[in-house]
């Protein structure tokens, strides 16, 4: 529990930090031509929030792969040097056939933007 | 806070550039004077400085560009004659005595205080109305779904005209975009960029402009890498190797209203980036005249 | 422990002014080393402008979580053997946290405004940070493997006869394409640049906007502070005192990933993101494999 007390410490400084120097400048520009999103002088229709589809379905999975192949890895890291060249085979293993994910995604075009 | 005004005093002056006709050649000439720092957007400024003419069509865009500037502000026409009475006027070289002077004044606002669109729908914010975002909630309605047309789903699309003095466009370049997320989908030319003159189409300022849109600065050694970052579809990369090696470009753009949609915004922007200003503009006119 | 945090905070705005030293350096503008104080200054006198409708909290608080995730990836730096402000068991899981939260806390600060050159700037930058992250943190268990343990200070420990950059040459440089990406510099500025119009920040003026540059300079602190220690040795050294190599190395690291930042041109968004998933990411998979290799008795 101590541990992490000195992070969570931390965070509340820098927020608290923040907070306090950004109160020290007026709060200017409130009228409404002065809050317009700045579009080089053009004027927008609508707000700006909206839903982008970024292609995410495949190359999230893909990351979401990696991720668990990472948290695999860090109690791997650990007892690596005691296993020895057994771990390195496993690792290797799991990791081409990520690869293999990647190469496959690569030619179907999922990393391409449009 | 006394502390704070004494190291400000000699701090660079943020200035926003309006470019307006012949008006490049002149910003360029300001890059690199020490005292003063060009910025990307208004809001990080000091002082408005519209350097060459700007034609009367565009003088509510400018205004909104005025009142974006946070007050205090200050106003420069450079070589422009002024389109409403805010600031002064330089004729000559250097505007630079006027810019200082400019960052001690505090214009008054030039736009009226009132909101862009009237409150409409049923909810005490405005909310409420036809369809699944219907109504004005704070002062606009929120992007309604269209198809997009990479595959047919159908998310939110976004329309705006963006402006004649937005720093990655060319200067006086109004077009109304319509974008889903960062792929434009339609793009329509209302303005075409303003006239540069023979001096716009040189190849140094020219490859300085791109290279500044990637990130780096101009020197030839680093461009290398910025050939290889270029994609190679579109000519963009044979443009931007020929102004390098100091030759001019005459290649004509084809229509933007069919050249753009599609692209990805930075794509875009680079693309547009990397036809002369002459020929950007007389491709835009001859899409208007059509 | 509370020693460590009370150095780390003191020091921490001097090495802010020192990486916004390194920034204006070469770029011709002059006044390198008051020059950002009077920059900072100017802009905290300046008003904070509101936008139409945007998202308050967040607004207000996006700079303070970047500064918050480089205060906390700080303060598992060890300065001396033992001593350190955040003694975790697990302080390379700690970092990696750190680095992913970015991605959120940038995305966050381009949402707020509700405007739609900084909404881009958010979208286009999830979609570059998130394979990034994978790449430091492969390199990082390849630093963990000699260490046999994911706390930094057993990494340090590890590092008394060979440094991690000659363990894992590719190590260094690709981590540094991560602290590119978590400081918003250079070829991955996705967020920021200068194609649109300064991005995330283009609606921000005044005190926010000097508290978002002040948490990127911190951020670089952090991550400079970090690669010194995972690559570099952190504070082991013969002559001089522990913390004073520590400080050598942060400063050399900062010089290279401002200089770095400033000499790779930025690719369009697709082409950065082939590039990360089909060559960084294997590279870096050789670079574990490699380091798996030397590391066995």
């Amino acid at each position: 529990m101590t541990h992490i007390a000195m992070p969570i410490i931390l965070v509340l400084l820098a927020i608290a930090f923040t907070i306090a120097i950004q109160r020290i400048g007026a709060q200017g520009s409130a009228t409404w031509p002065g809050r317009a999103p700045f579009l080089g002088g053009g004027l927008p229709e609508t707000h700006a929030w909206q839903r982008f589809h970024v292609r995410y379905y495949p190359m999230a999975v893909l990351f979401i792969a990696f991720e668990m192949e990472m948290m695999f890895m860090y109690p791997w890291a650990v007892v690596y040097v005691e296993t020895g060249p057994v771990a390195l085979a496993e690792m290797g293993m799991f990791l081409g056939i990520l690869s293999i994910g990647i190469l496959y995604g690569w030619r179907e075009g999922v990393f391409r933007w449009q | 806070m006394s502390l704070l005004s004494a190291l400000a005093r000699g701090a660079e002056i943020p200035i926003f550039a309006a470019t307006g006709t012949r008006g490049l050649a002149l910003v360029e000439r300001l890059a690199r004077r020490p005292g003063l720092r060009l910025v990307a957007s208004p809001r990080h400024a000091r002082v408005l400085l519209v350097a060459g003419a700007v034609d009367a069509a565009h003088q509510r865009a400018l205004e909104r560009l005025h009142a974006q500037v946070p007050p205090p502000r200050g106003t420069v026409w450079w070589q422009a004659p002024p389109l409403f009475a805010r600031g002064e006027t330089v004729a000559g070289d250097d505007p630079l005595p006027a810019i200082r002077r400019a960052a001690m004044a505090n214009d008054p606002d030039q736009r009226p205080d009132v909101p862009p669109h009237p409150w409409q729908g049923m909810g005490p914010h405005g909310q409420g109305g036809t369809g699944m975002m219907g109504g004005n909630p704070h002062g606009r309605p929120m992007a309604m779904t269209a198809e997009d047309i990479r595959d047919g789903l159908a998310l939110d699309a976004y329309t705006a005209r963006f402006g004649p003095f937005l720093p990655m466009l060319p200067p006086g370049l109004v077009m109304d975009l319509t974008l889903q997320g960062d792929v434009i989908v339609s793009a329509h030319v209302a303005s075409p960029p303003f006239d540069q003159g023979p001096e716009g189409d040189r190849p140094a300022p020219c490859a300085a402009r791109m290279l500044r849109l990637m990130g780096i600065g101009p020197r030839a050694a680093r461009a290398r890498g910025a050939l290889l970052a270029l994609s190679k579809g579109s000519g963009t990369r044979r443009r931007l190797s020929a102004w390098l090696r100091g030759e001019e470009v005459t290649e004509t753009p084809e229509p933007l209203p069919d050249a753009l949609p599609g692209l990805e915004w930075a794509e875009a922007v680079l693309w547009l980036a990397s036809f002369p200003p002459s020929r950007l503009r007389a491709a835009c006119m001859q899409g208007q005249a059509a | 422990m509370i020693a460590a945090t009370l150095a780390l905070l003191l020091a921490l705005p001097l090495l802010v002014w020192t990486a916004a030293i390194f920034d204006r350096i070469g770029t011709g503008r002059g006044a390198t080393v008051l020059g950002p104080l009077r920059s900072g200054a100017a802009l905290l006198l300046r008003p904070n402008t509101p936008t139409e409708a945007p998202d308050r909290l967040n607004r207000l608080l996006a700079p303070g979580w970047y500064l918050a995730l480089a205060l906390v990836g700080l303060s598992v730096v060890p300065l001396a053997p033992g001593i350190v402000a955040s003694d975790l068991s697990t302080g390379l899981v700690l970092w990696g946290a750190c680095e992913a939260l970015t991605v959120v806390v940038v995305f966050l600060h381009g949402w707020s405004p509700n405007a739609p050159l900084p909404l881009i700037g958010a979208y286009r930058y999830v979609a570059i940070g998130l394979p990034a992250m994978l790449l430091s943190m492969f390199v990082l268990i390849g630093a963990a493997l000699p260490a046999q343990s994911l706390s930094v200070l057993a990494v340090v420990e590890a590092q008394r006869d060979l440094w991690n950059v000659v363990r894992q040459p590719l190590g260094l440089p690709l981590f540094m394409a991560l602290g590119l990406a978590i400081t918003l510099r250079g070829p991955f500025d996705y967020a920021d640049g200068a194609e649109l119009a300064g991005g995330t920040s283009a609606e921000e003026s005044g005190p926010a906007l000097a508290m978002w540059q002040f948490a990127r300079a911190a951020m670089l602190v952090a991550f400079s502070g970090m690669a010194a220690t995972a690559f570099l040795g952190g504070h082991l050294g013969p002559v001089l005192p522990g913390p004073l190599w520590l400080l050598l190395k942060t400063l050399a690291v900062m010089a290279a990933t401002v200089a770095a930042g400033r000499f790779f041109a930025r690719m369009p968004p697709a082409r950065m993101l082939t590039l990360l998933w089909v060559v960084l990411l294997p590279l870096s998979f050789a670079n574990l494999a490699l380091v798996g290799v030397t590391v066995l008795p």
